[in-house]
């Protein structure tokens, strides 16, 4: 499993999981970045065999802003209620 | 500190009741056979998409599949999943479904190969026992049929 949701993937034991710190529903990038979208793939795929026990979480350290901003937080939680009783 | 987004989740789906998250019953683990080098890859997602032409999910409880063609020209990718956040993967289904990203690794060799087939599924059910009891080994089968190594898993 590749998730972004680490509270929730901490729960439901998946058997192997890469934790990468993007805003959910961007897994593997912002829109049309093809190299970021193969880095985030290309690593988790290469430490996934690595796994030797059910449950684990790694962190592959990838951060949203090169900065390490965590600005996104607050438009993505807007945007998730926006969409309250959808 | 990473987001939580359990509280965002239940308060958007209020006034519904907090989701129950569940894990397997059975054990999930198993080796890995072979290298990721010779592997045949197929990415699984819950993000309920599919080909423009295929049949589309039902919103919420839709216990249905799509196998979407892995080849990243097969086609335009439609999200149906009814989830707040679809604003911008609806944009550029690419980042929630690398069909792209993953045939460039089939190219470099850094995967044996890519499976003829991807599948995609509504995530966000709350029908766990059938989802472990029909849908799960539904999906399974297929991966098995097409002699998959790897079944990736993007939660949507």
């Amino acid at each position: 499993m590749i998730g972004t949701a680490l509270d929730i993937m901490s729960k439901v034991t998946p058997p192997r999981a890469v934790f990468v710190d993007y805003p959910v529903g961007r897994t593997f990038g912002p829109p049309q970045n093809r190299t970021r979208n193969e880095e985030v793939l290309s690593r988790s795929l290469a430490v996934l065999p690595s796994f030797s026990s059910s449950g684990e979480i790694r962190d592959l350290h990838f951060q949203w802003e090169a900065d390490g901003s965590r600005a996104w937080e607050n438009e993505l939680q807007k945007e998730m209620l926006s969409a309250r009783g959808d | 500190m990473a987001l939580e987004y359990l509280p965002i989740m239940a308060q958007s789906g209020a006034p519904k009741p907090p989701r129950i998250l569940v894990s397997p019953s059975k054990p999930s683990w198993c080796s890995v056979i072979k290298p990721v080098q010779q592997s045949r890859v197929a990415l699984l997602t819950s993000a309920a998409l599919r080909l423009a032409g295929q049949q589309s999910f039902t919103p919420k409880e839709d216990l249905t599949y799509r196998l979407v063609p892995s080849d990243p020209n097969a086609g335009e990718i439609v999200i149906d999943h009814h989830s707040g956040i679809g604003r911008v993967p609806k944009q550029d289904p690419e980042i929630v479904f690398p069909r792209t990203a993953l045939a460039a690794l089939e190219r470099k060799g850094l995967i044996g190969e890519r499976s003829p087939f991807h599948v995609s599924f509504m995530g966000g059910l709350r029908r766990h026992a059938e989802i472990e009891s029909e849908l799960a080994p539904a999906i399974a089968a297929e991966l098995q049929r097409a002699q998959v190594d790897l079944a990736l898993l993007v939660p949507y």
